[in-house]
């Protein structure tokens, strides 16, 4: 497909969040496994706040504070399940203005 | 050590499924905790959104009084896009305009609020900015829940799980296994506002009015989906979403704001969006994979409900109203017992599926059970089969001198090239035995 340009910062930039500073609920297991045994990376373009980026050393990082919850990253993962994945502790996270 | 129950039944979760179950237990007279970790019930929850109006009156018959209700629609459109044309049907009757209405545009936000304040009405416990972390067994037996708070252990007789697609707790239990990609799809929408007469103008609409649109074909960029354009009061919610497993394959590492952002460029739908306000980006997963999806849902104190248990009929794109009805039978399954005196032991918490087998719940996802495997593996009729239609329309309506019959010739030549007569046999074959 065409290319198109996409700010999704810009789009996250609406949301409501009340973020859990300091206790991301998200982590990557082994950071190890994602640089040098995973070669798609496929959570750096699936996930749809684009919490996962690839860095140009071949890792992957990971910011949980636009996370919409949805659960993506740790079902693609399967070949490594190298995602810890909980929802925020209560009242924390994403919180939805109109859902 | 078996504490003793301080409630009746547990319900995690407040979207349609536990406020449905939550309402019936607590209505029945029963001692009931909810728990929802968002702010407010509503705010972790995400949808299209169309409410049926079914499963919702079989529970709050008068819901219309005063339930936060969009528009009912009166039109529905479907369109099979390529880059820059559509060819649609659309089905519009002034039958749709005579109360009772059938469905409604809703903003999950504000309709769970509402729904949620019917359940506490009824008696029913709300804890609210409190996330389960697990279940607490006694044995096999399910006994009660653990927070995320200060001696946040509550136990109760029965749990009834309605904590959403990723179904979390069932599956730190045990109780079932991760999610297979191919069986959930990931969806994005944003709401986008504008004033109430651009919306009836754009649309052709009245006051209460409403259009739905829903869209397949190469905006999904190969990949098994739909998109959506749905019209609220004072606001357009648009969405796409395509199965997990094919944005993880995608060949061309499409992200899905990248399918989102082309939608909206997408000539037959800019004007119609366009000066709307956003307001809000989200995400959700949908589970989409039917009969042979759905785990085992009852057990020892357990039964799971709604998104949770993977009840979704993705063919005629029902959710929210498989979620109430789920909700509901757990919840006549627990009053049932509970007027026999007997324990929610599994063999008596397996009639919440004996009745769910009876109702059109099951019914459907049966008659429907090799779909999610047909599209799965002949992904054609998201790709091909969209871009022909649109190549036939464009040569049939474009006048230039070529004579009807030849256009018609090249039209089946051009379906032919693309998959083969035997293939076009074997996909109408494959369709019809999906569908029948």
């Amino acid at each position: 497909m065409n290319a198109v340009a996409v700010n999704v910062e810009e789009k996250l930039f609406q949301n409501r969040y009340r973020v859990d500073a300091g206790r991301p609920h998200i982590q990557i297991k082994d950071p190890e496994i994602c640089a040098n045994d995973c070669a798609q990376k496929s959570c750096t373009y699936v996930c749809p706040a684009s919490c996962y980026k690839a860095e140009g050393n071949g890792s992957v990082t990971l910011i949980t504070d636009g996370c919409l919850e949805c659960g993506s990253c740790r079902i693609i993962c399967s070949e490594f399940t190298n995602v810890n994945w909980e929802y925020p502790r209560g009242g924390h996270g994403i919180l939805f203005k109109f859902g | 050590m078996k504490k003793p129950s301080q409630f009746d039944a547990i319900v995690v979760g407040a979207g349609p499924s536990g406020n449905a179950c939550a309402y019936t237990l607590a209505k029945a007279g029963l001692k009931v905790l909810q728990i929802e970790r968002g702010e407010y019930p509503g705010s972790k929850n995400v949808q299209g959104a169309i409410l049926y109006s079914d499963a919702l009156e079989k529970i709050i018959p008068d819901f219309r009084d005063d339930a936060p209700l969009e528009r009912h629609i009166i039109e529905q459109r479907v369109w099979v896009l390529d880059d820059n044309s559509f060819v649609g049907t659309h089905y519009r009757s002034d039958d749709y305009n005579k109360p009772p209405y059938n469905r409604y545009t809703i903003i999950r936000a504000q309709f769970d609020k509402w729904f949620s304040s019917k359940v506490r009405e009824a008696g029913a416990l709300l804890i609210c900015e409190t996330t389960v972390n697990h279940l607490i067994m006694d044995g096999d037996q399910v006994v009660g829940v653990q927070c995320d708070r200060e001696a946040g252990d509550v136990y109760a007789d029965v749990v009834i799980m309605a904590d959403g697609v990723n179904s979390t707790l069932a599956r730190k239990a045990g109780f079932h296994g991760e999610i297979k990609d191919s069986n959930v799809a990931l969806a994005v929408k944003e709401i986008l506002f504008m004033p109430e007469d651009t919306i009836r103008q754009r649309f052709n609409i009245g006051e209460e009015e409403g259009v739905v649109i829903e869209m397949v074909g190469k905006i999904t960029d190969g990949m098994m989906g739909t998109g959506f354009l749905y019209t609220n009061k004072e606001s357009l919610t648009i969405g796409i979403g395509c199965m997990l497993g094919d944005f993880k394959g995608s060949v061309n590492k499409t992200s899905p704001y990248a399918l989102l952002e082309k939608l909206k460029q997408h000539p037959s739908i800019a004007p119609l969006i366009q000066g709307g306000e956003m307001k809000e980006y989200a995400a959700h997963l949908i589970p989409e994979g039917g009969f042979y999806a759905i785990p085992k849902v009852y057990g020892n104190g357990w039964m799971i409900v709604g998104d949770s248990g993977g009840f979704v009929n993705a063919v005629h794109r029902e959710g929210s109203n498989l979620a109430m009805t789920t909700g509901r039978l757990a919840a006549e399954t627990v009053i049932a017992a509970k007027a026999a005196g007997k324990p929610m032991s599994e063999a008596v918490l397996k009639n919440y599926k004996t009745e769910l087998d009876k109702s059109f719940v099951m019914k459907d996802l049966h008659k429907y059970r090799d779909m999610p495997e047909v599209f799965h593996k002949n992904n054609q009729f998201f790709t091909t089969y969209p871009e022909l239609v649109s190549k036939a329309a464009h040569k049939m309506f474009t006048v230039d001198g070529v004579d009807k019959k030849t256009k018609e010739r090249e039209i089946f030549s051009s379906f032919r090239t693309s998959r083969s007569l035997t293939g076009l046999v074997g996909d109408a074959v494959k369709l019809w035995r999906a569908f029948r």
